[in-house]
């Protein structure tokens, strides 16, 4: 388990890693915390000519901060970081809860936000916190600056909008909807989900919920939005029937796979159970 | 054990005493040496080819891009290993069984994914790595088999045509038989039980550094072994040198468990390249290779059966059962003590078992911790609770009726074991009432928030050790059952200590040496363990099935008496007193009633060592070996408790308490008993429950060979387990010890399974096959249900 040659360069502004990337189009990875990466190349499934270390760029991409009223989160944020900020506790408090289930302490002080979100493994909770929470990628590549939306970003397993020349710069997590559940299920402790779920809403004065976001993980060949489920709650009163329904027609926007984790089947009777269960918690105030 | 006071630093220490582990200091200092901390300055490293099919012949090799790569040095192919080695032989086959053709590297058909074909060595492990690359192979796939079942099925194909016309290796039928007890029985419960492939996951994968030295004709082998003096004869006869030229060293093992159980292919391999470049040669296997490269366990399929009277009384348990060899044999072959142990602690006077070992192409299957004792107990006490629900009464009830007393041991179960004494029932008690098992029945399995909770059961014995050395000699093993070791005064006053056994985990440098200090007398302190090194230790049998401590006790008593009787003659004649009036007392031997007549042990030793100022009579020197063969094996016991919470809509579940109660004889040192105990569970629990090595029929490729996919549990995944135990002396052991590093692996599947049953007793379902998982429940649930319409 010893990586195939590769060049190292240690990129010095992100103007100069996408220089490189742009050089050596294709055939060069950026390096961020190295979680995925590594192994990936110690196991030779992937064998870069060139990787470009962004390590050094924590000063332009390793900050929290209020942009407006949004957060924005640089993309060499390491997982440890989120965990302790006090601005995401108050403003991104799901981002924050999920981080406990990623990996282990290890993985936790190395992996960033940026490299999570590009590698868009389909568990990701990362990424699936992007989708429940509507955030917006931020690239940089030979033609500057461009925003894509949670939504447009994952195309499939580890497959993302970004074109091989784009670097991330930062995830921005709008002001969204205030409550939420989250909820996982893995095979062992901290594992890669069998199956993750955020639910996200505001619950109105007069007993309806608003801005309902239902995100799924671990059961598409990406993070996906259930849709359909959302609409079916948007500005109604919950009741058992309803949340039943809605629940159930969270089975339309994915298609689960089946993994050693898991099977298809398995997994298409998770979901309608736990949305359920999550949006009755969301309703009923309680886990 | 849990009321274990700590041990006081300068009090005396010896048998029962809770000292923590001299291994402990070098290792929590990071100064343990490993195998991989042997590094030589001019070290060569290697890297393994394997063949990426279940099943292929290699129809074209070229090694030649290879070999021009910058920093290889040496290449080996199936031809060399062939032309230059004999097969490396089993320490242990299965009876019956033709010889297969066990080379480091396949000559021409590779038998399972990962199975070596070519090694290199080279200036360092990515060059070696590159190279490997480099090698240009035309495989041709051949019709693979991966299935244990299938494989027996007559279309199978047949991976050893040379010296087998089927995939069935061997059958190795016993007992008296039960015809007539099955004719009679009111009752029969049977089932066909499905046990996971399964390893043991060491955190030190496999390691070897061999270095030759022509001019001295000596081989040189750093290696990561349970037994050094087997690896030495199997290196040995493999390589055709004498014994005398081989010296094999096991420093710090990182953990066992079994797989590390005798001589590897790549033991073979780094010694041939570097008897051919005259330099040291390391390998160091890599998680990825690990998971294909070493031994597998445990995976076989029973077809198990209980008859018994309405009332519940056993007349008969029969097993007949394949157990899955994988590709190849390796140093230990499929678990054996199945045959020995299905019947459990139980009163059976009538059975037969019948052991069917089969070819298939998966990576080969060797020892592992319980060695076929947790696949048995998982499917007998699987159906305890069956027979319970069909003769109405209590689980525990049944297993209370059946269960061996005391009055009736020394008992001779079916296969000839000799169960030597303990109190069963008491165990199986002490379980039941710690998890207030008649509340349960009061209080009935729902709980309010719809989740159903169920208690279950598992009662077990284990064998540790052996019956004896002729026991296995009949079997063609190649090892005895004794332990040697040498005991070795210093000038300083302490005693070295030398013997065979690695250090792995297990704790036995502390727990040999507490025998050695009250014997002897001299401070637990002064005495310093050399362990694993074939050119110091006298010539031993090795650290597994829990024998060590059984045999190693009696060697240590023997060694220590003879050095402590000769100690206090050359100090009674120093002292001009009678031998009989003196003692050993920690650093001095003394008068017994006046400590102020004392002589220290330094002073005693040097007088034996210079051999000044003895006696006449006496030789110089004090120095002792001892070779001690147990009379018998002795049986550990117990019962396991599970409370276990069910989600039925899902088939989560959690494991909300766990008592194990057991016996395992006298305990040397409480701590050490605990924490190989723990280390048990935590395998039981992980192979019941997560664990599973699965091949992909259709591609044969292993799925789960990687930690991502390889579910052994964390500390978060565990339980909190309580411990309880008996201490009932064993009577064919010294001091009365019993092994006990492999019955934590034992109970957890079966007492899991009847805690989810019994939690949905309402529903019927049945749990045959492991490992269990939610979906498993789920699917066993929906099973129940979709059987339920039917009727
Ligand atoms: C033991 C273990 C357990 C884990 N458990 C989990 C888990 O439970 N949940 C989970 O979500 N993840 C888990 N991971 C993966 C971990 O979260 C990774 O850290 C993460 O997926 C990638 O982040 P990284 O910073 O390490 O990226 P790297 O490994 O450095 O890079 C990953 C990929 O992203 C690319 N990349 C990195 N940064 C950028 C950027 N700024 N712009 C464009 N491309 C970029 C790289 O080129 C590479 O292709 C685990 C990893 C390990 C080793």
């Amino acid at each position: 388990m010893k990586p195939a040659p590769f060049e190292y360069v240690k990129a010095v502004s992100v103007a100069d890693a996408v220089a490189l990337l742009t050089e050596h189009r294709g055939d060069a990875r950026l390096l961020a915390g190295g979680q995925s990466l590594v192994p990936m190349l110690n196991m030779r499934l992937l064998r870069p000519s060139v990787v470009i270390d962004v390590n050094g760029l924590a000063d332009a991409l390793g900050e929290i901060a209020l942009q407006g009223d949004a957060v924005a989160v640089g993309a060499l944020v390491r997982y440890a970081e989120i965990e302790r900020s006090s601005l995401v506790a108050e403003r991104v408090p799901l981002l924050r809860h999920v981080v406990a289930y990623i990996g282990d302490r290890q993985v936790r002080n190395r992996g960033t936000v940026g490299g999570a979100v590009a590698h868009a493994d389909p568990t990701g909770e990362i990424a699936l916190v992007t989708l429940a929470l509507g955030a917006i990628m931020r690239a940089e590549g030979p033609d500057g600056v461009r925003d894509i939306h949670a939504e447009a970003f994952f195309l499939g397993p580890y497959t993302t909008a970004l074109a091989p020349d784009e670097m991330l710069t930062h995830v921005i997590f709008p002001p969204a909807a205030p409550a939420f559940r989250f909820f996982e299920r893995g095979r062992k402790h901290n594992d890669f989900a069998v199956l993750s779920l955020a639910v996200v809403g505001r619950p109105e004065p007069d007993g309806t919920w608003r801005d309902i976001r239902i995100a799924l993980g671990g059961v598409h060949d990406r993070p996906v939005l259930a849709a359909a489920a959302a609409r079916a709650l948007e500005g109604r009163r919950w009741d058992d029937a309803l949340v039943r329904d809605a629940a159930l027609l969270a089975l339309e926007d994915c298609d689960p796979p089946d993994d050693f984790r898991a099977s298809a089947e398995y997994r298409r009777h998770l979901v309608p159970v736990h949305v359920r269960r999550m949006l009755s918690a969301l309703a009923g105030g309680h886990e | 054990m849990a009321d274990t006071l700590p041990h006081v630093a300068g009090a005396p220490v010896g048998v029962g005493t809770p000292v923590t582990r001299k291994e402990d200091d070098r290792l929590l200092r990071g100064d343990g040496r490993f195998t991989d901390d042997v590094r030589p300055a001019d070290a060569l490293h290697m890297a393994v080819g394997r063949c990426p099919f279940p099943h292929a012949r290699i129809a074209h090799l070229d090694t030649s891009a290879a070999e021009r790569l910058d920093g290889v040095r040496h290449i080996l192919v199936g031809a060399d290993v062939v032309a230059a080695t004999s097969v490396i032989s089993p320490l242990r086959p299965t009876p019956g069984t033709p010889d297969l053709p066990y080379y480091a590297l396949a000559p021409e058909v590779c038998v399972y994914e990962g199975h070596a074909f070519v090694s290199v060595a080279a200036t360092s492990r990515h060059i070696a790595e590159d190279a490997i690359d480099l090698v240009e192979v035309e495989w041709e796939p051949l019709p693979h088999v991966t299935d244990t079942l299938a494989a027996l099925a007559p279309e199978a194909t047949v991976l050893h045509p040379a010296q087998l016309d089927s995939n069935l290796l061997s059958t190795n039928p016993m007992g008296p038989g039960a015809d007539a007890e099955l004719a009679a029985a009111d009752v029969i419960v049977e089932d066909v039980f499905r046990v996971n492939r399964v390893t043991g996951l060491p955190m030190e994968p496999r390691a070897v550094v061999a270095e030759w030295r022509p001019g001295a004709r000596r081989l040189t082998v750093h290696c990561a072994t349970q037994v050094p003096h087997l690896v030495r004869m199997q290196l040995a006869e493999t390589l055709h040198l004498d014994e005398g030229e081989v010296r094999v060293i096991a420093s710090d093992v990182g953990g066992g468990y079994g797989l590390k159980l005798g001589a590897y292919p790549e033991d073979v391999l780094a010694c041939l390249h570097s008897m051919r470049l005259v330099r040291p040669v390391k390998w160091a296997e890599d998680r990825q290779e690990h998971f294909r490269a070493t031994t597998h366990a445990r995976e076989s399929v029973h077809r198990f059966r209980i008859a018994a009277t309405q009332t519940g009384r056993i007349l008969a348990i029969t097993d007949t059962y394949a157990a899955d060899l994988g590709g190849q044999y390796s140093s230990f072959g499929p678990a054996q003590l199945s045959s020995y142990t299905y019947p459990g602690p139980y009163r059976v006077t009538a059975g037969h078992v019948e052991r069917q070992v089969v070819v298939t192409n998966k990576t080969p299957i060797g020892a592992y911790r319980g060695y076929g004792q947790p696949e048995v107990n998982f499917a007998r006490e699987r159906l305890m609770d069956r027979l319970a629900r069909e003769v109405g009464i209590d689980p525990l009830e049944v297993r209370l009726m059946n269960l061996l007393t005391p009055e009736e041991l020394p008992f001779t179960n079916l296969s000839g074991a000799i169960y030597d004494s303990g109190d069963y029932p008491r165990c199986l008690r002490m379980a039941a009432d710690a998890v207030d098992y008649s509340g349960h029945r009061v209080r009935g399995t729902v709980r309010p928030d719809g989740r159903r909770t169920g208690i279950g059961f598992s009662s077990f014995i284990e064998r540790t050790g052996y019956p004896s050395a002729k026991f296995l000699a009949d079997r063609r093993s190649r090892y005895g059952t004794h332990e040697s070791l040498t005991l070795r005064a210093n000038r300083t006053g302490g005693i070295d200590l030398f013997t065979g056994v690695s250090t792995m985990g297990q704790g036995s440098e502390t727990t040999i040496a507490q025998v050695c200090a009250q014997v002897h007398g001299v401070d637990f302190a002064r005495i310093t363990v050399h362990a694993g090194d074939t050119g110091a230790s006298p010539l031993n049998t090795g650290g597994f099935s829990s024998r060590t401590m059984i045999a190693a006790a009696g060697a240590v008593r023997i060694a220590a008496s003879e050095l402590r009787a000769k100690t206090l003659r050359i100090a009674a004649y120093r002292l001009a007193v009678d031998p009989e009036d003196l003692t050993i007392d920690g650093q001095v031997v003394r008068l017994r009633d006046d400590p102020a007549c004392a002589i220290s042990l330094a002073e005693v030793h040097e007088a034996a060592i210079f051999g000044r100022g003895i006696p006449d009579e006496e030789d110089p020197g004090l120095e002792a070996t001892a070779h001690y063969e147990p009379p018998a094996a002795a049986f550990a016991f117990g019962s396991a408790a599970a409370v276990v919470t069910v989600d039925p809509e899902t088939g989560d579940f959690d494991v909300d308490r766990f008592v194990f109660v057991h016996d395992s004889g006298t305990v040397v040192n409480p701590l050490i008993v605990e924490g190989q105990v723990r280390g048990a569970l935590a395998q039981g629990f992980g192979a019941a429950l997560g664990e599973e090595l699965r091949y992909d029929r259709d591609t044969g490729q292993l799925v789960s060979g990687s930690m991502l996919d390889y579910f052994a549990p964390t500390a978060a995944d565990l339980p909190e387990w309580e411990l309880l135990h008996t201490e009932v002396a064993s009577p064919v052991t010294p001091f009365g010890v019993r092994g006990v590093g492999e019955t934590g692996t034992i109970p957890p599947a079966a007492a899991i399974a009847n805690a989810i049953c019994d939690a949905l007793s309402d529903m019927n379902l049945d749990i045959t096959s492991l490992p269990i998982t939610p979906e498993s429940v789920w699917r066993a649930i929906a099973a129940a249900s979709a059987g339920e319409g039917m009727s």
